[in-house]
């Protein structure tokens, strides 16, 4: 029933950043986490995560993002994000996700922001 | 106006949830309900699904979910039906406290119902647990 997912790494100067498409769910939520444990083995300090706007995401993919944004606390990574439908940029705000990991409009935004 | 009813039934699989999402959404924009109010409905219903999948069915697939919509003139009622025993109450999430490690972190599914319907109640009876919402047309 998962839509086709894709996680992929991009490096943009200093920053990690991670492409994702299709479901963000408990069931899909591995890719994510590897290509975060990837950068962080790399030692980035900057991850940009890029949602497709289309992306479904429920409570499980929010927990797993919490485990991502946790981790990236312990070890003072920074970490935005951009892509998000206007539905799931409020479920995240709604969250708490953004006081973690701010929202921004764009990837340039984004990438200027670090 | 007269009721509507419309009518699903899903295993307890995950995943399954978006087959309901689907449903409510489409009965949603043929009543007109604004686009962002249609994708609250749809993260709801998909978070009563997996919890009545997840916990009140205990992912057992050979036991079903059902879901009844009830379309009334200003407003469209959601019932999620599980098979399961009752489910205990669950605490407010606190993303810090998830955050720290210090409790589990997921359990936003009530958390969210209950941030974007008008209306949710939640009752266990011997046949299971049902919970319903209601979103208003003109909130």
């Amino acid at each position: 029933m998962a839509k086709g997912h894709e996680v992929s790494i991009r490096p943009k100067g200093d920053v990690a950043v991670i492409d994702i498409k299709g479901d963000v769910t408990a069931l899909t939520g591995q890719p994510i986490e590897e290509a975060y444990r990837q950068v962080t083995a790399a030692g980035v300090k900057k991850i940009l995560l890029a949602f497709a706007s289309d992306c479904y995401i429920n409570s499980g993919g929010i927990a797993v993002l919490i485990g991502i944004l946790a981790e990236s606390k312990k070890t003072g990574q920074s970490v935005r994000m951009t892509g998000l439908s206007a539905h799931f940029q409020k479920i995240f705000a709604m969250v708490g996700l953004t006081k973690y990991a701010p929202i921004r409009p764009s990837e340039d935004a984004a990438l200027a922001d670090f | 106006m007269i009721e509507k009813k419309f009518q699903l039934h899903l295993p307890s699989t995950l995943g399954c949830e978006k087959v309901a999402m689907d449903f409510a959404a489409s009965v949603a924009k043929n009543m007109n309900f604004p686009a962002d109010r249609v994708e609250d409905l749809k993260t709801a219903v998909a978070e009563a699904c997996i919890n009545a999948i997840e916990h009140g069915n205990k992912m057992d697939a050979s036991m079903k979910v059902g879901i009844s919509l009830t379309v009334d003139r200003d407003r469209l009622q959601v019932a999620v039906h599980d098979e399961g025993a009752g489910i205990e109450g669950v605490a407010s999430p606190h993303l810090d406290s998830k955050m720290e490690g210090k409790t589990d972190r997921r359990g936003w599914g009530i958390f969210l119902i209950k941030s974007l319907m008008d209306e949710v109640t939640f009752e266990s009876t011997p046949e299971g647990n049902v919970v319903k919402m209601i979103i208003h047309l003109e909130k």
